[in-house]
């Protein structure tokens, strides 16, 4: 019996320093933040989405090969004995970039973030940037191309040229 | 007159129950309020992390590894890119071990963050669940300073560390330290201390030290039942033995030595002492390279096993090298899968009540119990 009552007691007691703790904190500066109103700022080392500069890129795929998840696609066409090899930027080393890239790819619904990738270009031209707001509604969106002469963004479809002609 | 003949009741409880933490399905076998039986079946999110590991190579399986136990990573990577330098022959730099340990006790003290909060849910109180959140979220802002990403870092490498540690970083966490001492008390108060949590969770759900032992419990359940085990201390690696920290350990204070408030309070304890190693670490961080120079991994045949003290217990990979790129064989050694195999044996004869509170308090992750 006298457990009993000494228990509620101390319940009683227990409960009102947590109340007392919790107002004191309910006046500290707030924890939170709104989050689509306001905004984090991001350090720099931010992993989001990846961004590749197809101008700088060589085609040495070692980029596919690190990837653990393989969701990196590229295809590289070797250039013609003719045709005039162009260079990359001077800060990325200025090395020859002895390919087409018809096809430079990135499926992020695989993409796992790891920045494997990034590290191991020789040219730097695979980053990731700071975005990370890229929900879509179609799970085809988030496969983009970066390829040559294409805009970087949402891979297009192509509709192949006899199914054209169908119509 | 004749005893009244109770029907046995078989329930389900998960896959999708909220203090299962993730998703774990137990067959509970009641007779009325008491529970039987309690038969874990686990699998739910398995993800064939060994098989994976086989097809990638040894820097491609740092990625998977971060998703085991996926509220400390840090912690695996230290366990699997350890084990591959043993199986190397790597010597580490000594600034990547202090970088190490930094990130590996923070991160500690993050997943106990994470575990005592959502006990504190799974028994019914709502706050200490905030404040452990807010805290951890300081230590995840930390983390993505120096990784760039707030959960699954990939920031622990095989020979080092990926990048050295952001300038700024340190003074960040020591206003960490001298902020997080002062709200451990809080959460004493708030919790631990508190009556209605001590009769909720004394003299529930006890492990006797030779049960424990039996299963093959590790880290702060085994701790918790009184028995001074830990790896950092008794199987000293990377830079621990130079560091000074105590091994907290439950002694049955408010009711049996064993049951779950000895484990929370294990984990509430032992963040102090992580605090405490951060500090020493931090402070006599030296200077020079963060990654030992190496071509790309590729061990020579053998096999290698290492062990560390994960947040939740014993964490070891045995890796099998054939001499190619990408590893014959990874097999991970996983804590949880042990603490939840001993669930059976201690929820017979507990309240169905008391088996959410069991589970909690032995804080298993379900990505690491399935793999
Ligand atoms: S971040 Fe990782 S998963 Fe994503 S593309 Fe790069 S290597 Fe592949
Ligand atoms: S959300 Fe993260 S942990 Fe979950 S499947 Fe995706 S990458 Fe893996
Ligand atoms: S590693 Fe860099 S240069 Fe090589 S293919 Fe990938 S993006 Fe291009």
């Amino acid at each position: 019996m006298k457990k009993y009552f000494l228990d509620i007691y101390r319940g009683m007691r227990s409960i009102l320093k947590g109340m007392i703790l919790t107002l004191i904190v309910a006046f500290r500066p707030k924890a939170t933040i709104q989050y689509p109103f306001v905004k984090r700022e991001l350090p720099t080392r931010t992993r989001g989405r990846l961004y590749c500069n197809i101008d700088d890129c060589i085609g040495c795929k070692l980029c596919a090969v690190a990837c653990p998840v393989d969701c990196i696609y590229i295809t590289a066409n070797k250039r013609g004995p003719e045709e005039e090899i162009p260079l990359t930027s001077p800060e990325s080393g200025a090395k020859q970039r002895k390919f087409h890239l018809p096809q430079f790819d990135i499926d992020f619904t695989l993409c796992c973030w790891c920045s494997l990738c990034t590290v191991v270009c020789p040219t730097d031209c695979l980053y990731m940037t700071k975005e990370y707001e890229f929900s879509v509604a179609n799970q085809q969106d988030l496969i983009w191309q970066f390829g040559e002469g294409q805009k970087p963004g949402p891979k297009q479809k192509i509709e192949p040229p006899h199914l054209k002609s169908v119509k | 007159m004749s005893e009244l003949k109770t029907q046995e009741l078989t329930i389900n409880m998960g896959p999708q129950h909220p203090s299962t933490h993730g998703v774990l399905r137990i067959e509970l076998l009641t007779d009325g309020e008491v529970c039987m039986r309690a038969i874990p079946h686990i699998g739910y999110l398995h993800r064939c992390f060994e098989k994976h590991a086989e097809n990638v190579d040894y820097m491609g399986v740092m990625p998977f590894v971060d998703r085991m136990d996926y509220v400390a990573s840090m912690n695996n990577d230290i366990a699997y890119a350890m084990a591959v330098e043993k199986l190397l022959g790597v010597e580490v730099p000594k600034r990547a071990e202090f970088i190490r340990v930094v990130m590996a006790e923070l991160n500690r003290i993050a997943s106990h963050l994470l575990a005592i909060g959502t006990y504190g849910l799974d028994v019914g109180t709502f706050t200490p669940f905030m404040w452990a959140f807010r805290d951890r979220e300081f230590i995840l802002d930390i983390f993505e300073m120096a990784s760039g990403a707030r959960l699954l870092y990939n920031y622990l490498w095989i020979g080092g560390v990926w990048m050295d540690v952001t300038p700024g970083i340190e003074e960040k966490i020591k206003e960490f330290g001298d902020y997080f001492g002062p709200r451990i008390d809080e959460l004493d108060t708030i919790l631990s201390y508190n009556q209605i949590f001590i009769n909720r969770t004394k003299n529930v759900g006890i492990i006797p030290l030779e049960t424990a032992i039996n299963y093959g419990l590790t880290g702060p359940n085994l701790r918790g039942s009184g028995k001074k085990w830990d790896l950092r201390k008794n199987e000293p690696y990377s830079i621990y033995p130079e560091l000074e920290f105590d091994v907290p350990i439950g002694t049955g204070e408010m009711g049996a030595v064993g049951d779950c408030w000895d484990r929370y309070m294990v984990r509430v304890r032992e963040m102090r002492e992580s605090l405490k190693l951060v500090k020493q670490a931090l402070k006599q961080m030296p200077a020079g390279p963060f990654r030992a120079k190496m071509q790309r991994v590729r061990p020579a045949p053998g096999e290698a096993y290492f062990k560390t003290e994960n947040p939740r217990g014993e964490l070891g990979f045995y890796i099998v090298s054939d001499g190619s790129i990408k590893p014959y064989r990874v097999k991970g050694k996983s804590p949880c899968f042990t603490s939840i195999s001993c669930l059976d044996e201690i929820c017979q004869g507990a309240m169905i009540a008391d088996v959410v509170a069991i589970i909690g308090s032995l804080d298993i992750v379900l990505g690491e119990v399935d793999r």
